[in-house]
């Protein structure tokens, strides 16, 4: 090599190891991998293309109840108002169709990768947090994206997502459940990027899913506009399903490959599965050979925070309301200049936490000096007109926060009105909550408000003397009519509760807050188990039913099935309407099962031994505890043969 | 053959093009096998995304007047096609085929032909009119 050809290349290399500047580029492992990228169709045109058939879940290792899920799957489901603009789940995404856009978030100052944005033809963005943020505690929402941190091992970028919605791995019915986690492996060489995934669901796969999927760069494309507008595509209301022997899946699978390996399952993921079936095996094989980091995924979800039975857990919803966690039954809290109103109560022997969390948060909410945003003597918005406001808002001390000015209780349980009376009263142990009130007698105690049901519960004799609950916890007002508004807005807002008749019990409310767009659902909604039905409060299945699909009535979605309206469930995680909507359809699935067998003349030990709950089971089932299947099954036997 | 592959090609672009459109799977929702035939009038025009949808009032097989709720393709893909807004009205009597829901009670398909009886407008029988 000539020494002049020699030059420019040690000048090129130097200048490659030193930028010109001389400042000093930190060194990085990041990839870049800002751009547009198409999928590569052909790759997985099975899943890309029109869709697959009916009962074809080859290579997706479903357990039983996995499988049972998907056999019950009739693909009209997707025509429900809730899902028609439901976009693909993060799991699903990578192998649907439609090219995928990723974008760098950089804190300006300091140049960090805070986020990289991940878009879809058809979903929402996905943000993979880069900045060390931990994951949400267990109660916070689930999205259709998840949440999601990556971390960098050399040049590649491992994300690790959790609170993802249940959704479909295959579009027939095969799907992963609202406890899956995800690991995602993406990697960039050249044009190309490759992302191996990860997927575990306890509750519908027998081990981990793992696909790869590969997508190229392409410098002349870009992501186009997809609206969405709901219609009804349906004319049926029902909650489409096929009961278990009805299913057209097994139909639809034969012919097209050999039923074993259409039934899927781990052993139908491998290669060699083929020709293990040609040789007369069947469901034996190893299992698959996992990286050595991709357990990392279950251990994330293992330490999320859970709710502990001796603290109050604050989560902040929107607009004015909270939702509080970890007194029984949860509890929806307006703060603001009006003062306190909470939705329910908790368990008597956790009111005074509550009061204690709900006073410093309205100390730090509603009480607290802001700062002056009006500048100037004349300024109209200050209340000291010739002083200085803010001077007057640096020098103020925090106001006293105002009491709990209403209780509004979504039924009658202990769980949920058991701390009424000692909320609604001002407290007078001001050395044990540690914050400062009015004086007594200033503000008169809070009026506590429920369906006249709920009254009659709670007054009603159970022995001499005896109430079911002590007279502090009654309600002050009752409403009997199907819904009742608060005679003027609190907070701001109009709230109102509206009616839902033999439910989880016959007192049930939904509490709407119409600006902050939040209900609060008490037990008609809980993510935790199936529906607590209150037999002998006069509660009832298809009242469960009818009060979520009042919950659907009224909420709207902010974007593709997703945000807009919240719902506080009675126990359990923040949900919107897609959550809602899932757990209304297990509800209105189950039902129409035990239906089904009561129609064919099955005792209750007989439909128990159907296991019509089985393929939900993992995810609000219970063996133990106040409210097991058995019971559940047993509540909805005899509620439908009423 | 060069005439076969240009086809040939064409139909894979077109497909390519619908497929990018598709939504939910039609294999899973209908009845890919069967084809019912229905006389009625049309009663509402949806067209939108991912699918359009018609609906017509005609008899069930036991001559009780329905609601049938029939997909079609993506506003976008019958616009291509010359489909506006107005090519179509409430009220046309028309004479379609479909394939079937595999719910019957739903009362919806999948849109196979049109023939519109007033000026025997039609769809479903041209290349590329069908829905994927």
């Amino acid at each position: 090599m000539s020494k002049v050809r020699l030059v420019p290349i040690l000048a090129a290399a130097l200048l490659a190891r030193w930028p010109v500047s001389g400042q000093g580029a930190p060194a990085l492992d990041l990839t870049d991998f800002s751009g547009v990228w198409e999928e590569v169709i052909h790759e997985d045109s099975y899943e890309r293309s029109g869709g697959p058939p009916l009962g074809d879940y080859q290579g997706i290792p479903l357990n039983d109840a996995g499988r049972m899920k998907a056999d019950s799957h009739d693909h009209s489901e997707w025509s429900l108002p809730e899902f028609q603009c439901r976009p693909h789940s993060a799991p699903y995404q990578w192998r649907a169709l439609g090219s995928v856009r990723f974008w760098n978030e950089v804190d300006p100052i300091g140049r960090d990768l805070t986020a990289i944005h991940v878009e879809y033809l058809r979903s929402l963005d996905r943000v993979i947090y880069m900045d060390g943020r931990p994951h949400p505690p267990e109660w916070a929402p689930h999205s259709w994206s998840g949440f999601s941190t990556g971390v960098w091992q050399g040049n590649t970028l491992i994300v690790t997502t959790t609170h993802i919605k249940g959704s479909y791995l295959r579009r027939n019915g095969a799907s992963f459940s609202d406890k899956a986690t995800m690991m995602e492996y993406i990697d960039r060489h050249g044009d190309i990027l490759v992302i191996a995934m990860i997927l575990t669901d306890p509750v519908w796969l027998e081990e981990p899913l793992i696909q790869t999927t590969n997508y190229h760069l392409n410098l002349h494309t870009a992501l186009t506009y997809y609206p969405c507008t709901v219609s009804e595509e349906n004319i049926s209301k029902a909650i489409p399903h096929f009961l278990p022997g009805e299913t057209q899946q097994l139909k639809d699978a034969a012919g097209w490959i050999p039923i074993q390996a259409a039934r899927g399952g781990a052993a139908s993921t491998r290669p060699e599965y083929r020709l293990q079936l040609k040789q007369g095996g069947g469901n034996t094989m190893e299992p698959a050979r996992m990286p050595a980091n991709a357990k990392v995924s279950p251990s994330v979800l293992a330490a999320l925070p859970k709710p502990s039975n001796d603290e109050i857990h604050v989560m902040p919803v929107q607009g004015n309301v909270y939702m509080l966690i970890g007194a029984g039954g949860n509890i929806a809290a307006s703060i603001g200049k009006d003062g306190i109103l909470l939705v329910d109560s908790g368990k008597a022997e956790m009111a005074n936490k509550v009061l204690q969390t709900v006073l410093q948060l309205a100390t730090s909410v509603a009480a607290s000096p802001a700062p002056n945003k009006c500048l100037g003597m004349h300024c109209p918005d200050s209340p000291y007109r010739w002083s200085s406001p803010s001077l007057a808002a640096i020098i103020a001390s925090p106001a006293p926060p105002k009491p709990v000015r209403y209780i509004l209780n979504t039924s009658a349980d202990p769980d949920h009105a058991g701390g009424n009376g000692r909320l609604s009263e001002l407290p007078s142990d001001t050395k044990i909550l540690g914050v400062t009130f009015p004086p007594v007698g200033v503000a008169p105690s809070a009026t506590i408000i429920a369906h006249e049901n709920v009254l009659t519960r709670m007054s009603a004799s159970v022995g001499k003397d005896k109430t079911a609950a002590p007279s502090a916890d009654w309600p002050t007002d009752s409403y009997r009519d199907a819904s009742y508004k608060l005679s003027e807005f609190f907070n701001g807002e109009g709230v109102q509760m509206f009616y839902e008749p033999a439910a989880h019990t016959d007192g049930d409310s939904l509490v709407f807050f119409r600006y902050s767009d939040v209900i609060a659902a008490g037990d008609i909604l809980r993510t935790d188990s199936y529906p607590v039905i209150d037999l002998e409060k006069g509660g009832s299945l298809n009242g469960v039913l009818d009060g979520l699909n009042h919950i659907l009535d009224v909420a709207i979605p902010e974007f593709r099935s997703q945000g807009g309206t919240l719902i506080i469930p009675g126990h359990g995680r923040l949900c919107d309407t897609g959550d809602v909507a899932n757990y209304r359809n297990m509800v209105a699935i189950i039902r129409d099962r035990i239906q089904a067998l009561i129609k064919k003349g099955m005792t209750l030990e007989q439909v128990k031994a159907a296991k019509p709950t089985m393929d939900y089971d993992g995810l609000y089932g219970s063996t133990t505890g106040e409210w097991t299947t058995d019971k559940f099954i047993e509540a909805a036997y005899k509620s439908l043969k009423k | 053959m060069r005439r076969r592959f240009l086809v040939g090609a064409a139909a894979s672009v077109f497909g390519l093009a619908a497929a990018a459109f598709a939504h939910h799977s039609l294999a899973a929702t209908y009845e890919s096998d069967k084809e019912v035939k229905l006389d009625g009038k049309i009663a509402e025009i949806l067209l939108r995304n991912p699918h359009s949808f018609l609906q017509i009032d005609a008899p069930d097989e036991t001559g009780a007047m329905q609601r049938w709720s029939l997909e079609w393709r993506s506003s976008g893909q019958l616009g291509q096609q010359g489909i506006k807004r107005d090519t179509l009205k409430i009220g046309d009597e028309v004479e379609i085929t479909m394939n079937p829901s595999r719910t019957a009670a739903d009362h919806r398909g999948a849109l196979k032909t049109l023939h519109r009886k007033s000026d025997g407008f039609g769809w479903g029988t041209r290349p590329g009119e069908t829905i994927d």
